[in-house]
């Protein structure tokens, strides 16, 4: 029959052995440089931005003590199972981040506070490593003489220099960015972000101090593996990575839309001072 | 701000004075053919969008262009000079000084042209309003001025929802300050960044329109190449941005007025921005404008607004303390 022939044998090793080796020696589109080609639109298909750490599904952001088990915050009662939150496999290489003892405190603080805290809630720019893992896509514009990367959520926007600039001005919300190549993987540096954005919706922050640096590398036709490491010495007792891959949007979703919710927040943040504020 | 005041007045320096230059500049293209429109270029300018009265041609003089020039400069002192002593209680306290703008030091010049006035088209350099639709704009700007009673009613600049006037376009006009865009290209996509309000313009190369009940921040804009000229097509405009009040031009846009924008690269330090609106609900006849944006040095910093809005609580909550004295 031929059926273990030593021919078929070795082709199935063959297989088995090269499979995993394929993703490694993937040869990723290039531009005209040489450099991959990151160009086009990139989301996650995962949790992070509900909470970087693993964690179970539960039945709101953000809860409290209930008669027999914690239910949800009044404010969020009526949202239902559309404001439940998904189990969180989590991101974070080495599972939990490594918080000063003050920080994992005011962490904690922080989602016991999410509704009044978590600047997503108003609209704020993301900051980065964040921007990367909301739940909408990115485009990239990516050449020899350009990096720029294009959010839908709230329309952020980062301009990513092509050497080092040295230290940030100022403080920003979305920082300052460099980037350079590590054989096939690009290096983003970011340094000057302000202490106002968070990582996620549990409460997970930083200081001004923390310097993120980001890895992209291509790992098949639909998939590129980015990871980020995280230092902070004013918060976290060493440096943190986080990894996930970003998935490319294709076909009849590969369309950047707009997503600009300074209007979605004006009620929630001025209502109060309108003449008659509604009930 | 990238560029205050002395940049752009080296960068237009240094144009005036190697005009020669230009003649060795040759296109340069992007690896997949287009024409390479990237970096940053400002379109800072004292040249206003519609001809002043005092300058009956589109085409000025040398000695009116610096008339108008030197006007500026007045008015920058006016504005730096302000009295000795403290202000009267309740009175006016004023706006920025001039460090904070960027309203241009020079004329717009196409091709080495000085002129008295973006729009080229009608002659008379001013907006073809429809009578009607002129009263209707004037009102609209009465009521974003002094109307207090929701953020809603505020002018989209002090909500942030977009840049002040029409500096996201389209068309994308010069204001008082952050005249500055990034160009930047992949292969069927030219984006651009509006430095105020960190506003992406994604320009798609063909592609059907968007599902008509969809109307972005400054339309849907689908782009195609004639020859190295950039022509950008814009339409289904949001309708909450029909108002572009700015205190350098006025201008009124439907839902389905069209904009059509022509980019096209004249040297190394030029790129020609030429734009046709049409809307016959709101004007008599369709109108166009061109102006010369040039490279400029430096990035952009980042334009937060939203995240920084202190005014527009401070006017409705000055409002709401009004109303209890």
């Amino acid at each position: 029959m031929g059926q273990n022939s030593p021919l078929k044998t070795l082709l199935w090793f063959t297989a088995v052995i090269l499979a995993p080796m394929a993703v490694a020696d993937y040869e990723p589109p290039r531009t005209a440089d040489g450099k991959p080609d990151l160009n086009g639109l990139w989301q996650v298909l995962n949790t992070a931005n509900y909470n970087l750490e693993a964690r179970d599904s539960r039945a709101a952001m953000q809860m409290r003590e209930g008669p027999v088990v914690p239910v949800p915050a009044k404010e969020l009662v009526p949202l239902g199972a559309v404001g439940a939150v998904p189990a969180s496999l989590g991101v974070v290489k080495d599972g939990k981040i490594p918080y000063q003892d003050w920080a994992r405190k005011q962490r904690d603080d922080n989602a016991a506070n999410w509704l009044e805290r978590d600047p997503e809630i108003k609209c704020y720019l993301p900051g980065i490593p964040r921007a990367t893992y909301m739940p909408f896509p990115f485009q990239i514009f990516h050449n020899k003489d350009a990096l720029v990367f294009s959010y839908e959520y709230a329309g952020a926007v980062r301009n990513v220099a092509l050497s080092d600039p040295g230290p940030a001005p100022i403080p920003s919300w979305m920082g300052q960015s460099w980037a350079e190549w590590d054989g096939d993987t690009l290096v983003i540096h970011t340094d000057g972000q302000n202490d106002q954005t968070w990582f996620d919706r549990a409460g997970n922050f930083h200081s001004e101090e923390l310097i993120v640096t980001e890895r992209f590398t291509r790992t098949s036709e639909h998939t590129m593996q980015y990871e980020a490491t995280l230092e902070d010495p004013a918060v976290f007792t060493r440096p943190w990575t986080i990894s996930m891959p970003l998935y490319k949007r294709v076909g009849s979703d590969d369309r950047l839309m707009q997503f600009n919710c300074v209007t979605f927040v004006e009620e929630l943040m001025y209502g109060h001072l309108r003449k008659e504020p509604l009930q | 701000m990238t560029t205050c005041c002395i940049r752009p007045l080296l960068f237009c320096l240094a144009l005036l004075s190697s005009p020669a230059g230009a003649e060795d500049w040759q296109l340069q293209r992007m690896p997949w053919g287009d024409p390479d429109f990237q970096g940053i270029w400002t379109s800072a300018t004292v040249t206003t969008l519609e001809r002043p009265d005092e300058l009956p041609n589109l085409v000025l003089t040398e000695l009116e262009a610096a008339a108008v020039e030197s006007g500026m400069e007045d008015l920058r002192e006016a504005i730096d000079n302000i009295g000795e002593g403290d202000l009267e209680a309740g009175g006016d306290v004023g706006g920025y000084n001039s460090f904070w703008m960027d309203p241009g030091t020079r004329v717009v010049r196409v091709r080495g042209e000085p002129r008295g006035s973006i729009i080229t088209h009608p002659e008379d350099g001013q907006i073809p309003f429809r009578f009607t639709e002129k009263l209707r704009m004037y009102w609209n700007i009465y009521k974003v001025l002094t109307w207090t009673d929701h953020p809603e009613q505020r002018s989209e600049g002090e909500r942030c929802t977009v840049g002040f006037g029409s500096t996201g376009g389209p068309p994308m006009l010069p204001v008082l300050y952050n005249n500055n865009y990034q160009f930047a290209q992949s292969p069927g996509h030219v984006m651009i960044l509006v430095e105020m309000n960190h506003n992406v313009r994604t320009l798609r190369i063909g592609g059907e329109p968007l599902p008509e009940v969809i109307k972005p921040w400054f339309g849907d804009s689908i782009a195609r190449w004639e020859g190295d000229t950039l022509v950008v097509e814009t339409s289904q405009l949001h309708p909450e941005q029909f108002l572009r009040l700015a205190i350098k031009h006025q201008v009124m846009m439907g839902t389905d007025t069209r904009v059509t924008e022509r980019f096209t690269r004249l040297n190394e330090n030029e790129l020609l921005y030429q734009f046709t609106v049409s809307d016959p609900d709101i004007y008599t006849e369709d109108w166009q404008g061109e102006m010369t944006l040039r490279k400029s040095e430096g990035p952009i910093y980042e334009y937060a607004c939203h995240e920084g809005n202190y005014a527009l609580p401070n006017i409705l909550a000055g409002a709401r303390q009004e109303e209890q004295e």
